[in-house]
């Protein structure tokens, strides 16, 4: 009976999509990659050689697709999964379950990441309040909560998709593209904005006044090259499609550079203030003789 | 002296934060603190012996430790490592330092493993064993899970390395203290400051038709100041942390729905 995923399968396969997502988080053993994702789901449906095959191209089109910075990025595992069931259980062709399933589930998988890290905030401040009532048990309790919405974030639609089908899949795709795209934006925006949060809070921790100035270099040091590095990026691109000869490629603005010019910053302020310090380094406290008088007197000693 | 209870770290505690951060790393992470809750996850008993349960000291630490945290999860550990080997000499003293220490190596840190364990080992690894996919191999599977497992051996033996590494700095750095931290949390605040550039990607999407003519706001914004936006967002919450009665929960929400309700309105959108 062609197009039929049986029970078993479904909650197997489900199972796997909540562990893979959970493996990449922690000790990441490559089980959670689509080429993995492929031969898995392959076995549990019987077709072992049409998972590889699925897997690979999949994994082929997210090569070197990493998450920085805890961004979002398309769930090829998830679209592994779906595409090789799919093609499996209706003898679709490969390639084709590849771009009509596995393709587009991997893009609208990104909505249900953000979801779940969403929802991850929610344990976030039950984290924060056991840390206030000194509940240590309450707060490693807490804590692991957070691989409730990381796995649901996955076997839900997961779940459902291989309950109910492609169409369904399909829908939801159509849905959130057209009728629901403000909300589907105005999610996407506020997880780009909610970071602002964890650095304010950050700040109100850090000596913000006493190194305002140091706060206004790293912004603006950032802020421009990365401006300067993103339009140089997308002048390449553009210039190559369009002059044959042109096959430089550019890299995108270097964190750690930036960080440098922070580490040197903080290097020459460390040297200073030890600098200032009497002879002997054994006293902890040494007076601060901030006599602060702006004369440049280096070259007399 | 520092610590009440004068507790060193032994090999069992390295065990048990490697069991920890193999296992349970970000389970917790969240958009708001991102991985700052399992920071102190991981870390947390060892905490406990250092400061003794229900000590002023032990909350103070805890809070700095819940704090916004975010790296690469192949190096996060050496971080920590040098952390406690601070604590552990220093006591709550050495807070400040660690939270200057820990805003100050996220970045690099994350910079330096995400381009090697995040995009350059899986692609290279991803493209052999991708190719003996297509073609029904299964093979190229198994070589990149020994990969990882490698990998795996090294991330539980970095942890006491940085430890180690730790220890000499503050022995090396007795008296020098006062300096130390001024120079970590300078570095803090300065990262923190170029985390913001980078990481907040919200732009206004909002053109204005006059006649003929069109007026892109964000092209006119960036003219000023690039990364405007982002920057006054973060300014915004940290006034608005400050007022009475703000809670991150409330700040949190309002950010939600600030950020929904804009995006619906055209005023604001995620960057590219």
């Amino acid at each position: 009976m062609s197009g039929q995923i049986l029970l078993w399968q479904v909650i197997l396969l489900t199972i796997y999509s909540m562990y893979q997502i959970i493996d990449d988080l922690t000790f990441i053993s490559s089980l959670a990659q689509p080429v993995w994702a492929g031969l898995i789901t392959g076995a549990i449906m019987g077709n072992m050689t049409q998972g590889l095959i699925i897997g690979g191209s999949l994994q082929l089109t997210v090569l070197g697709v990493g998450t920085f910075g805890g961004a979002s990025k398309i769930d090829a595992n998830s679209g592994t999964i779906l595409a090789t069931a799919f093609s499996i259980s209706s003898g679709m062709n490969a390639q084709t379950a590849v771009a009509a399933i596995g393709v587009p589930v991997a893009s609208l998988m990104i909505e249900t990441d953000v979801l779940g890290r969403f929802t991850n905030t929610f344990f976030q401040h039950r984290v924060d309040k056991m840390i206030e009532e000194e509940n240590y048990r309450g707060f490693e309790r807490n804590y692991l909560y957070g691989t409730i919405p990381w796995a649901l974030s996955r076997g839900i639609p997961v779940f459902i998709a291989l309950q109910f089908g492609g169409g369904l899949v399909a829908q939801i795709v159509k849905v959130l593209n057209t009728q629901m795209v403000w909300l589907s934006n105005g999610l996407a925006t506020a997880g780009a904005l909610l970071p602002a949060v964890g650095f304010a809070i950050l700040l109100r921790y850090l000596p913000v006044k006493k190194h305002f100035a140091y706060l206004i270099l790293g912004f603006t040091l950032t802020a421009l090259l990365s401006t300067v590095f993103t339009n140089i990026q997308s002048l390449g691109t553009g210039l190559a499609s369009v002059a044959k000869g042109f096959t430089n490629s550019f890299s995108a603005m270097p964190m750690v550079a930036i960080s440098l010019i922070g580490f040197a910053l903080a290097l020459n302020a460390y040297k200073q203030e030890v600098g200032k310090l009497p002879a002997s380094h054994s006293t902890a406290a040494a007076p601060k003789n901030d006599d602060g008088d702006g004369e440049i007197n280096g070259d007399e000693d | 002296m520092a610590t009440k209870t004068n507790y060193k770290l032994t090999k069992k505690d390295f065990r048990q934060m490697n069991r920890r951060n193999l296992f349970m790393n970000q389970l917790g992470w969240n958009y708001e603190k991102m991985q700052g809750s399992g920071y102190l996850f991981i870390m947390l008993p060892q905490l406990r012996k250092l400061y003794g349960d229900h000590t002023p000291e032990l909350k103070q630490a805890m809070r700095v430790q819940d704090q916004f945290f975010n790296t690469n999860p192949y190096l996060n550990t050496m971080i920590q490592g040098v952390d406690l080997a601070l604590e552990e000499k220093e006591g709550v003293n050495s807070l400040a330092t660690v939270a200057g220490l820990k805003n100050g190596l996220m970045g690099p840190t994350a910079a330096i493993g995400d381009t090697i364990f995040a995009s350059l080992i899986p692609a290279i690894i991803g493209a052999i064993a991708a190719n003996m996919a297509v073609q029904g191999n299964a093979s190229g599977l198994f070589i990149w899970l020994a990969v990882n497992l490698a990998i795996m051996y090294f991330r539980w033996r970095q942890l006491a390395f940085a430890y180690k590494g730790g220890i000499t700095l503050v022995t090396k750095l007795q008296g020098q203290m006062n300096a130390l931290t001024n120079a970590a949390t300078l570095l803090g605040v300065y990262v923190v400051g170029a985390l913001v550039a980078s990481l907040i990607n919200v732009n206004i999407p909002f053109v204005a038709h006059i006649g003929k003519m069109t007026i892109n706001l964000q092209d006119h914004l960036d003219m000023i100041m690039p990364k405007l936006i982002p920057g006054l967002a973060v300014w915004l919450i940290y006034w608005m942390l400050g007022r009475k009665r703000m809670t991150s929960t409330r700040a949190i929400f309002i950010v939600i729905i600030v950020a929904v309700v804009c995006s619906a309105l055209g005023l604001l959108g995620k960057a590219a």
